[in-house]
């Protein structure tokens, strides 16, 4: 009897199992707590490691520099020394180098391509022994500072999706910039100066336009968009006190906007409120730190020499190359700059000459100039167009002039500081300069190794938005290790 | 009281057998907090219990009898307990593996067999005791059982001590540790492995085949019995590579027949490292030549030089403290995520005191940078920078530091870069200082009064430090000054006005002519801005400055425009792309600059080409004009020329107008620079209300019109 009784306790019935499952329902409850995304609470998979404002990893360099050349430079008569074209001068295009490439609508009824070598001679420079033409004499003293890249190539051919894929990642736009990224992944070095700014000169080459939408945040907070510095008396637009409005109401007025503010966040909750309240606090203090940054006066002798005499003519590429350095000193992470004039279809020669004396040695300068207070380091210069430009004429091609359409396979730009390798040349075209024969780098590329150097992983660097994960580099991109010294 | 004991043991089992299956199921989204993770940590401790209960329980089990009581009590305890803790164990198992440091293969098997056990042990203490359950299914349950416990075991030791933890005494070779390709030697991390896999086994201190050792330097370079190895530099000559391309059925081949061969790829390095002559042993691979095939080889299995993230001993300040101390004026921010280090920028002159510094000594151990560039900081501000034990980067550039601040730095134990640039700090302050400065790596000195004949000695006392001279005028490379400019608003005057010139560099002189004259550094007008203007003037300018080259030309037209008519009316229409403001754009006193063929910029250029240019100006009170201009421009590369001709209509009305003037203006010299032109026409004084201008285009050799460019228009 005992053993049955015994038995019967070890046996399972309904009850028991029933209760037990109550409480493994409770278990369950239990565990639950350790899963906050269980259901679907919180961003779920990639957000959780990211929190806006701190880099992913210790960075290389603090701040950006890009000097952006508007109108796609001719890397034929830069950097992209190619002798053999220049042999070539007046011969077709072979249809072997020039493939399947489509052409933009202004040569695509052209009848003959015959190929054009540069008009402007190369020399080489530095250990690196790189070559440069000598429209860049300045450039060329510095190239053991420089990580020259001359196959860096794009998908779009014609400027306004180029600028666009290169500053956002897309051809479309509606993306943030570059620098609204770097903001939103770094944070503000200063709180007294916006993270993002822009600065505009022009040459007197055919120029292409740049609209604010290169420097929007897209779906980004407003408070990374760029903010624009243009030349003359209000370097910021509406910064200044209206006439009559003292420093102290300014502060009563903001104050009590700031109130009202807080009291329609609290009733709708949109963040664009609280990024306004940011942005006024912002433009009170740029009201005391811009005047300081844009004054140039107390530049040393020294300085004025260094970027040349027209770094004190406002609107200047050599003035904003001043100007940027100063705003990187201040903290500014991404200054952009861009020089218009360099799109020369026709009047290659001439055009490209006076772009070159505009930017040259004001380009160095900056590099020069980094180095020489400790910032070079940490600051990431970066020097170069939208694409490049083709080995054959556009237009006809006369004894001394011819132009040069656009041409997306291959282009040149440079780097500077920024754990970037000093004093290399990387990647090679072919022999006419058309096509890429060694170590391509794609723009999303270049943009995931800027992101790197800044100590940001562009795969982790997201924004979800309208149900979709965004990247600066979209779905592609690796960092070219290369390049990183 | 045993029953209850029981039933809350089997109900117990039942739950944990519930929540594992849970936490499997939704594994992947399980978050572990710090508070749990120690328990998650107590698994390699609790899993004793269970392995050698549930080996008893499985004993038991093995010899399973219905017969005893006592045993067949001690049996289902055993096992409920056994399944219990080894629940408890797979619980905590799961928690720890969501810590870092734990993925792969292992990790797979020993979770899985794990969980394993506790699935099939407490399957079987619920079907133990229904009818089914036979001996024979009993032993076999045992011995499944036991058999993933060690299985289990194995892979949790495996994982704790590592992969070879069982068999790593028993390893004779030693792997060493792949070197980075910026600290290898060729000799060292590529050649002599190659040796040591194929040669040192017969050539070593105790076998010595043919006298021959291949173990060190020394005696490589001595060779064996056959005589030397080779001539550094000549591999052509080499013994040690004829013997091993003489073919494989030689007896002299090497290595000997039925041993393992050199492969291509190392006899290539052998070849290029003999062909590297003199360094043999001592090069590094980065210091070859970037395309030596010796170092692109290496460099494809040597590690990739990868900049060692620096490690800190201190741990991260706690964030409540660094939000409270962050200022408007103070950024204080992590080098990274999860970094314990802190970057501290101070910004504003006005606001900047020592006491900002100070304030700081609850992240003193985390600072490992301090920004306080253009801030005037004094020495006395930095007395309390010793307190920042881990600073790395001091930036102190243009501030007001002298020698007693570089004293106060020299106590930084990590202090790797420093800028100075803009300070005071001399060749002897920093001659002093330095030798304490140990870690220093780089100091920036641009703007100080160290000469470069000082900074030279300095590199040379010390060779460890990079210095950072920078950009010194030394007034070798003179450059050419930029372009006098105008000040004043407008270019159009009424009756007269001030001529204001300026230039953008400070102590310049701008000399100019209004002849039409170039202008010299000696006899041209000094513009000291008491110059009047009062009548229409041509001036050329040029700025000049000692250790300069002179400018450029600059070249400016003041109209004069006593009379405006009151409102203006077009005749024809304009081009499309040199619309300007219409009719209003001809007295609006804004002139447009060259380079017009670009739309974008063309804002103050009126155009025409295939119509007339015309332009009717009424007013409201009679006015008397004796002369009508026009401010065009001319630039033939881009077909942009004077007008052709030129004619002024005038009356009382529109309907009376009577020819005053025309003009055909002579063709331009061919060939020349782009450039801003007037053309004027006079006449006797005429009072009139309504004005006709007509402006027409020149034509071509074969007919055709060219483009007429004009701004503004001038009437006296």
């Amino acid at each position: 009897m005992e053993k049955e009784i015994l038995e019967h306790g070890f046996t399972w019935n309904r009850r028991r199992f029933l209760s037990a499952m109550s409480l493994g329902v409770g278990s369950v409850a239990l565990g639950s707590l350790l899963m906050p995304d269980l259901f679907g609470r919180g961003n779920s998979v990639g957000d959780e490691a990211f929190k806006p404002g701190i880099p992913h990893f210790a960075p290389r360099a603090k701040r950006v520099i890009y000097l952006f050349q508007n109108g796609a430079p001719s890397q034929q008569e830069l950097f992209d020394y190619k002798p053999k074209l220049r042999e070539m001068t007046g011969q077709e295009i072979p249809p072997s180098v020039r493939g399947n490439q489509r052409l933009t609508g202004m040569t695509a009824n052209q009848s003959a391509f015959p190929l054009v070598g540069s008009f402007v001679d190369f020399k080489q420079y530095g250990n690196s022994r790189a070559w440069v033409s000598d429209l860049m004499p300045y450039t060329a003293k510095i190239v053991d500072e420089l990580c020259i890249v001359r196959s860096m190539y794009t998908e779009a051919i014609n400027h306004d999706p180029a600028l666009t894929f290169l500053q956002t990642g897309s051809q479309q736009g509606n993306r943030p910039s570059m620098g609204a990224w770097l903001s939103y992944g770094l944070g503000n070095e200063n709180k007294n100066l916006p993270n993002f700014t822009v600065l505009l000169s022009r040459g007197i080459g055919n120029g292409q336009g740049v609209y604010s939408k290169l420097w929007s945040n897209g779906f980004l907070d407003s408070v990374h968009q760029g903010v624009q510095f243009s030349k003359g008396e209000d370097p910021v637009l509406y910064l200044r006190d209206p006439d009559g409005m003292d420093r102290k109401a300014r502060r009563e007025m903001l104050d009590n906007l700031s109130e009202l503010n807080e009291m329609a966040y609290k009733e709708m909750g949109d963040p664009e409120i609280t990024a306004k309240i940011q942005q006024y606090e912002m433009a009170y203090r740029m009201q005391m730190a811009v005047p300081e940054v844009m004054d140039l006066s107390k530049e040393p002798d020294d300085i004025v020499k260094l970027y040349g005499p027209d770094c004190l003519v406002p609107g200047t590429f050599a003035a904003n190359c001043l100007l940027a350095r100063k705003l990187s000193e201040n903290g500014v992470r991404f200054v952009q700059l861009y020089h218009q004039g360099w799109d020369q279809h026709g009047n290659l020669p001439f055009e490209i000459a006076k772009q070159a004396k505009d930017v040259d040695q004001a380009s160095a300068a900056l590099v020069i100039d980094l180095k020489q207070r400790g910032l070079l380091d940490e600051t990431l210069v970066i020097w170069g167009g939208e694409f490049g430009r083709t080995s054959y004429t556009q237009g006809r091609l006369t004894q001394d002039n011819y132009g040069r359409d656009h041409h997306p396979r291959c282009f040149t730009i440079w780097m500077a500081g920024g754990g970037i390798k000093p004093g290399i040349v990387y990647g090679e075209t072919d022999e006419l300069g058309y096509n890429i024969i060694k170590d391509p780098v794609h723009v999303h590329d270049f943009q995931a190794t800027v992101l790197n150097q800044l100590g940001l992983d562009h795969e982790k660097l997201i924004f979800k938005h309208l149900g979709r994960r965004y990247r600066l580099t979209d779905v592609s991109g690796k960092v070219v290790k290369d390049l990183i010294a | 009281m045993k029953i209850k004991f029981n039933v809350l043991g089997a109900q117990l089992l039942l739950v944990l057998n519930i929540f594992v299956a849970f936490l499997l199921l939704f594994e992947n989204k399980l978050v572990v907090p710090a508070w749990l993770q120690p328990a998650g940590r107590m698994h390699p401790l609790v899993l004793h219990f269970p392995i050698v209960i549930l080996v008893m329980a499985m004993f038991l089990e093995f010899f399973r009898s219905r017969s005893n009581s006592f045993y067949l009590q001690a049996s289902h305890y055993l096992l409920l307990l056994g399944a219990l803790l080894a629940g408890i164990t797979v619980i905590m198992g799961l928690l720890l593996s969501k810590e870092e440091g734990y993925a792969g293969d292992t990790l797979f098997w020993h979770k899985w067999t794990g969980i394993a056990i506790f699935f099939i042990s407490s399957f079987i203490y619920f079907i133990r005791n229904t009818q089914w359950y036979s001996a024979p299914a009993a032993k076999a349950g045992a011995v499944v059982t036991v058999l993933v416990v060690i299985i289990s075991g194995h892979y949790g030791a495996s994982l704790t001590h590592g992969e070879n933890f069982l068999t790593e005494p028993l390893a004779v070779y030693y792997q060493p540790d792949p070197v980075a390709f910026d600290q290898a030697l060729v000799f060292d991390h590529v050649v002599k492995p190659i040796l040591e896999k194929k040669c040192t086994g017969c050539h070593n201190a105790d076998k010595l085949k043919g006298e021959l050792m291949l173990t060190d330097s020394a005696s490589i370079v001595k060779g064996g019995k056959s005589g030397k190895l080779f001539i550094a530099g000549d591999p052509d000559m080499s013994l040690l590579l004829q013997r091993v391309h003489l073919p494989l059925e030689d007896k002299k081949h090497m290595p000997p027949a039925g041993k393992a061969q050199l492969t291509e790829p190392e006899i290539a390095l052998l070849t290029a490292w003999i062909k590297t002559g003199t360094t043999l042993f001592s090069a590094k691979v980065s210091e070859l030549p970037e395309h030596d095939s010796l170092r692109m080889a290496a460099a494809g299995f040597l590690q990739p030089a990868q900049p060692a993230e620096e490690k800190y001993d201190f741990s991260a300040a706690d964030e409540k403290t660094i939000n409270a101390l962050s200022t408007d004026y103070r950024t204080i921010l992590p080098l990274a995520k999860e970094s314990p280090a802190l970057a501290v920028n101070i910004y504003n002159r006005e606001e900047w005191s020592g006491k900002q510094l100070e304030e700081l000594a609850p992240l003193k151990k985390q600072v490992v940078a301090l920004n306080l560039n253009k801030l005037p900081v004094k020495d006395g501000d930095l007395k309390s920078i010793s307190q920042f034990q881990s600073l790395r980067h001091v930036y102190l550039n243009f501030t007001d530091i002298t020698a007693a601040g570089l004293k106060e730095l020299s106590i930084l134990p990590h202090l790797q870069t420093l800028a100075v640039s803009g300070t005071k700090i001399s060749y002897n302050d920093l001659k002093a200082q330095l030798p304490a400065l140990k870690s220093l790596k780089s100091i920036a000195i641009w703007n100080t009064p160290i000469t470069p004949q000082e900074a030279q000695e300095l590199k040379k006392a010390n060779t460890g430090i990079t210095f950072i001279e920078g950009f010194k005028d030394d007034g070798t490379n003179p450059l050419k000054l930029n372009l006098p400019e105008v000040k004043n608003k407008s270019m159009v005057f009424t009756q007269s006005t001030q001529l204001q010139l300026s230039h953008p560099i400070k102590g310049v002189d701008i000399r100019f002519t209004t002849d039409g004259t170039e202008p010299d550094s000696t006899t041209s007008f000094l513009f000291d801005g008491k110059t009047e203007l009062k009548e229409n003037t041509y001036i050329k300018a040029k700025a000049y400055k000692e250790g300069w080259y002179a400018s450029d030309v600059a070249e400016f037209y003041f109209l004069k425009c006593s009379i405006k008519p009151d409102s203006t009316h077009l005749l024809y229409k304009l081009n499309s792309v040199h619309q300007a403001e219409g009719a209003k754009s001809y007295f609006d006193n804004k002139l447009g600059v060259i380079g017009a063929n670009n739309p974008a910029w063309a804002n103050n250029w009126t155009g025409v080409r295939h119509t007339d240019m015309g332009l009717l100006c009424y007013f409201n009170n009679p006015a008397t004009i004796s002369s009508v201009g026009l401010h065009y421009m001319l630039e033939e590369v881009t077909g942009i020329y004077p007008p052709g001709s030129l004619q002024v209509w005038g009356g009382e009305s529109e309907e009376q107008l009577k020819l005053l003037a025309s003009l055909r203006p002579p063709p331009p010299p061919k060939g020349g620079k782009p450039s801003l032109e007037t053309v004027e026409v006079s006449f006797k004084p005429h009072k009139v209300s309504c004005l006709k201008i007509v402006a027409v285009p020149q034509t071509n050799e074969k007919g055709d019109r060219r483009l007429l460019l004009v701004d503004e228009m001038y009437l006296n």
